[in-house]
């Protein structure tokens, strides 16, 4: 042993360490010093850069750096850098940039850009790249981030100052890019995640996981586990008092039968996570292997094994009739029929899932309180699988900073198993998942097999759409059947189609399960139709611009569910691209000959934003006695930036400034339930509610004509007001799929500019450029953010991502989107205010997926001369096939 | 049944009570709160097999109404104690077969379910 001293943040260190001590400066940071600014995403495998800290002024992974190197070093973490109340000019230009969504990789990012700055003081696009290359995020398509150390670079030489960058209160509240009310605690590490927060005596939990996809559970010994170093004891699903159920079909701890790889089976407790994860080596479980039904057409197959005994593998249908497709297709000039599918992905947020559970005592309960802390953005109903799983009411759930949601977090995991433990052995509890386990128990996005027809006739207008697809459900039920209805509520897109026919299929297999994710259906559906759409264009050798806008829907018209629509500023997106596009086309055409290709595509999309059908958002307001306001509701902010909404729509409406809003949205015990943050329902649903909550609020102090808060008091009146916002919409009929899902939709169209290197299929994608028109622009900067980045992720799934269970296991295997792969990017804002929008507006998060697969599957079919790919991602081997093909037809 | 036969998609529900139509979502949970009357709880219940409803489980009931539509969420088993001044078990023994579930739906508040 010899000791070693060095510094972290100007505060010197004396550790003791041996010649062979493994132990990674992300572990001593983290676990010794508290300083959880420095995140864990990649396993310690060095890919993600949310650890990387300064170590004599050289940006290192942290979780490659061993401790026992750095006997006088001088390190900084994100925290030595600044504080949200004296902030470093790189803390501030990220918040100022809007390159902060969820947060997660941002102090990784902060202390790269210092590393960089430190040596480089004006560095270019490409120097910013280079720096960043082994900094992954997955909210912003890392546009804002490269801004973002441009402007650090302005601050820091002083051609610019935060103040001439930050608006004043004096520009107002809407249409102004506000920095993020969390921006600043994000950059500078002090923003707590699951992962960050210890309590006194807690216990650590790792699960017992099934090494097959398909088994029956014969037995469970977990003797020679509970005589491990530092093991409290196991749980299996007997200890479980409640249902034990997080949906009808998925249990927390599985008690007869595995349904796919990874399911868990015990949970083994322990003073630390090592004697955890070592002890839960030595459980037992003896298994019964079972077939495991590995696809649609094996599941279909009427003698194939049940994945659930109980209901048939064909889980759920849902119809769609409008009109008679059939008769319309048989009648029209032209039908293209193609058959197209999409492939598994996983979300990929880079915070790996973690739970906590803990307990709370009140004098005036006469039970203890279970406390569970994750990561819902669906608190009251989370809380309420929980109450029913482990069968214990006396509960609240607090919701801490989120690393990145993209549907994932509508379900609970790691929250829990901590739970159950945290009950059953009356302890604190936390159990923070590996990010190969964090893939291995989460959703994914459902793959679509999509045969379809679509017809028109010679003069370009469209007459039917048909369509037939299966999604491999996997094994759970998480959102599988609303995918459908998502799709079908949607099927129609932008486009006026007088009959449709279609029948969405969801199949049970021993394979990951899908459940939501950014879009939650219409991605997937929306590139069936796109594509089919500019097959036909060609088809009838139409500009595919013009196809489009011929065939857009207008108001009095009626989408695929039978709704009547009064709203519909699709064809202006189409207008203010087609100069966008004709000058893409001419720079293209000069780059059609070679080795690299330049082709152009594009698509539209159109997206409702709600839940579909019944929506309800409730959200309450107090005014304070410093002529504030508090806004209550359980509304979540996994980065998209609903805390800016929320604070914004106040201070306008209340004519405060918006350090005077305060926001109380984490906890199930002093929030109304807002529901959840999904269906880019957020600003819609949860700011009406606030919008509805100030009025109450103000027609309270008119009544009585109070101008502030002694005089409401003085007159007797409530401070708190609360709200309700009711979506006018309905289900659709089972059995047409008629009805009114939506009151109110997003639009837009978007272009890829794509190069391909014709010798290996390789696709880059040069520039993306989107018009969209969500209503009132509340915060410019926020709303360009969510389509800078749901551009990237449809990028990705056009030509990267695919998930397979059990061998996709770290960011790389994923193909994580990277500072390499990141394209120039434009955004064209038209705000055409909704009528029941929030002030106007409408939400954006999910909608930018729609349109990108398909644009940039066109432009490499316009870049090659070749065959249109119908299958994603379009790998390059998928990319010189289609050339192939071509060539030889 | 063979696996290529799906199951029968199921959907809204929707019932006539005192000649209004009163849309249940696909979990049998009220559509729109403020369309509930003591007649469609009766109907519920019956599908929940109580055949008569008490002035216990009108106190309970109007509890969770009032209370949700106060506080904009569901009371804890705490409150609901509180609120009714009934015991656990007096309010089990009046809705067996899951107390929360059944008297959420009786008392027509929405789902909490995340995408119904």
């Amino acid at each position: 042993m010899r000791k070693i001293t060095f510094t972290v943040n100007g505060l010197s260190h004396s550790v003791q360490v041996d010649p062979d001590d493994g132990r990674a400066l992300i572990d001593f940071l983290r676990d010794d010093l508290g300083l959880t600014g420095t995140k864990q995403s990649c396993d310690r495998k060095g890919q993600c850069g949310a650890c990387t800290v300064l170590v004599n002024n050289k940006a290192v992974r942290s979780c490659l750096t061993k401790v026992r190197n750095l006997d006088g070093a001088e390190i900084l973490t994100v925290e030595g850098l600044g504080t949200p109340e004296k902030p470093h000019p790189i803390q501030e230009a990220f918040a100022l940039a809007g390159a902060i969504q969820c947060g997660f990789c941002t102090p990784g990012m902060i202390i790269s850009a210092k590393a960089l700055l430190d040596k480089n003081p004006q560095p270019d696009t490409a120097a910013i790249k280079e720096a960043f290359r082994s900094n992954l995020c997955r909210c912003t398509g890392y546009a804002k981030i490269i801004k973002a150390v441009k402007l650090a670079a302005e601050l820091l030489n002083g051609t610019t100052t935060v103040e001439q960058v930050r608006p004043s209160a004096d520009e107002g509240y809407i249409g102004v890019s506000h920095p993020r009310p969390s921006a600043l605690q994000l950059a500078c590490g002090t923003a707590k995640f699951t992962a960050d927060i210890k309590i006194d005596g807690v216990l650590e939990l790792a699960a017992v996981r099934s090494p097959y996809a398909h088994a029956l559970i014969k037995s469970i010994d977990y003797a020679e586990a509970e005589k491990m170093p530092g093991v409290v004891g196991v749980i299996t699903a007997r200890d479980i008092k409640g249902t034990n159920r997080v949906k009808d079909d998925w249990q927390l701890l599985c008690d007869k039968k595995v349904f796919v790889l990874g399911d868990p089976v015990a949970a083994v407790v322990a003073d630390t996570r090592a004697q955890a994860l070592a002890a839960a080596e030595k459980v037992f479980v003896d298994y019964e292997p079972l077939p495991a039904v590995s696809t649609i057409e094996q599941a279909l197959e009427s003698d194939c094994i049940r994945v659930h005994d109980e209901t048939p593998n064909l889980c759920y249908s849902h119809p769609q009739i409008k009109e008679d497709a059939e008769t319309a297709l048989a009648n029209s000039d032209e039908v293209v029929e193609a058959h197209f599918s999409t492939q598994l992905i996983h979300q990929a947020p880079l915070e790996p899932e973690a739970g906590l559970a803990f307990w709370e005592e009140a004098e005036d309960e006469d039970e203890p309180k279970l406390v569970v802390m994750g990561r819902s953005i669906n608190i009251h109903g989370h809380l309420q699988v929980l109450q029913d799983a482990l069968g214990w009411n006396n509960m609240r759930y607090e919701q801490v900073f989120i690393g990145g949601h993209f549907g994932i977090k509508m379900e609970i995991t790691a929250e829990g198993l901590a739970a159950a433990a945290a009950l059953h052995f009356r302890r604190p509890v936390r159990y923070v998942c590996s990010l190969t386990e964090s893939m291995r128990i989460t959703t994914k996005r459902h793959p679509f097999d999509m045969h379809v027809k679509l017809g028109a006739n010679r003069d370009g207008k469209l007459t039917a759409y048909w369509t037939e697809f299966y999604l491999n459900n996997g094994a759970y039920t998480s959102a599988g059947a609303n995918i459908i209805r998502r799709a079908l509520y949607m099927l129609s897109g932008c486009y006026q189609i007088p009959a449709v026919k279609a029948d969405g299929r969801l199949v049970y297999t021993n394979d990951a399960w899908g459940g939501a994710a950014r879009g939650a259906g219409p991605p997937q559906s929306n590139f069936g139709l796109e594509s089919a759409m500019e097959l036909m264009a060609q088809r009838l050798e139409m500009d595919p611009l013009e196809f489009r806008l011929l065939n857009s829907l207008k108001p009095g018209e009626s989408i695929s569910t039978g709704q009547v629509i009064e709203e519909w500023p699709f064809p202006g997106c189409l207008e203010t691209l087609k100069p966008h596009y004709e000058r893409a086309r001419r720079e293209a055409a000069d780059h059609k000959q070679g080795r690299y290709r330049r082709g152009v595509g594009l698509a539209g999309g159109s997206f409702g934003v709600g839940r579909g059908g019944a929506d309800r958002s409730n959200v309450a307001v107090e005014l304070m006695p410093d002529g504030g306001v508090t806004v209550y509701g359980s509304v979540a902010d996994p980065g998209e930036g609903n805390d800016a909404m929320l604070t914004q729509i106040a201070a306008h409406l209340m004519s405060v400034s918006h350090d005077k809003v305060h926001l109380v949205t984490r906890d199930t015990d002093n929030t109304p339930d807002s529901s959840t943050a999904s269906g880019s329902r957020v600003t819609y649903m949860s700011g009406g509610a606030l919008v509805l909550a100030i009025e109450a609020l103000k027609a309270a102090m008119a009544e009585v004509g109070a101008k502030g808060y002694d005089d409401l008091v003085a007159a007797g009146k409530p401070t708190r007001y609360m709200a309700t916002r009711i979506q006018d919409a309905t289900f659709m009929d089972p059995a047409t799929g008629q009805g009114a899902p939506f009151e109110s939709r997003v639009h837009g169209a978007q272009m890829a500019e794509v190069e391909v290197d014709t010798e290996t299929g390789a696709v880059r994608v040069l520039k993306m450029t989107a018009v969209v028109d969500p209503g009132t622009v509340l915060n410019p900067r926020v709303v360009e953010g969510q389509i800078e980045g749901g551009m990237d992720m449809g990028a990705g799934m056009a030509l990267r991502e695919r998930y397979v269970h059990g061998e996709t296991n770290d960011w790389k295997s994923i193909n994580f989107p990277t500072m390499k792969t990141a394209f120039d990017v434009e955004v064209v804002l038209l705000q055409t205010p909704r009528k029941k929008g929030t002030l106007g507006a409408v939400g954006i998060g999910e909608f930018v997926l729609l349109p990108t697969s398909a644009a940039i599957i066109t432009a490499i079919q316009d870049a090659t001369g070749g065959e249109r790919i119908h299958h994603l991602p379009a790998t390059p081997d998928r990319v010189l096939a289609s050339m192939n093909h071509q060539a030889a037809s | 049944m063979g696996n290529d036969q799906s199951v029968t998609t199921s959907g809204p529900k929707v019932y006539t009570v005192n000649g209004e139509k009163v849309t249940v979502d696909e979990d049998g949970f009220l559509v729109d709160p403020e369309s509930w009357s003591e007649e469609l709880a009766r109907i519920l219940a019956e599908e929940e097999g109580i055949t008569e409803l008490s002035d216990t489980h009108w106190r309970v009931l109007k509890f969770w109404r009032t209370y949700y539509f106060t506080n904009g969420k569901a009371p804890l088993n705490s409150q609901l104690k509180k609120g009714t001044g009934l015991t656990m078990a007096e309010i089990q023994a009046c809705f067996p077969g899951g107390m929360r579930r059944t008297t959420r739906r009786l008392a027509g508040l929405p789902n909490l379910k995340g995408c119904a």
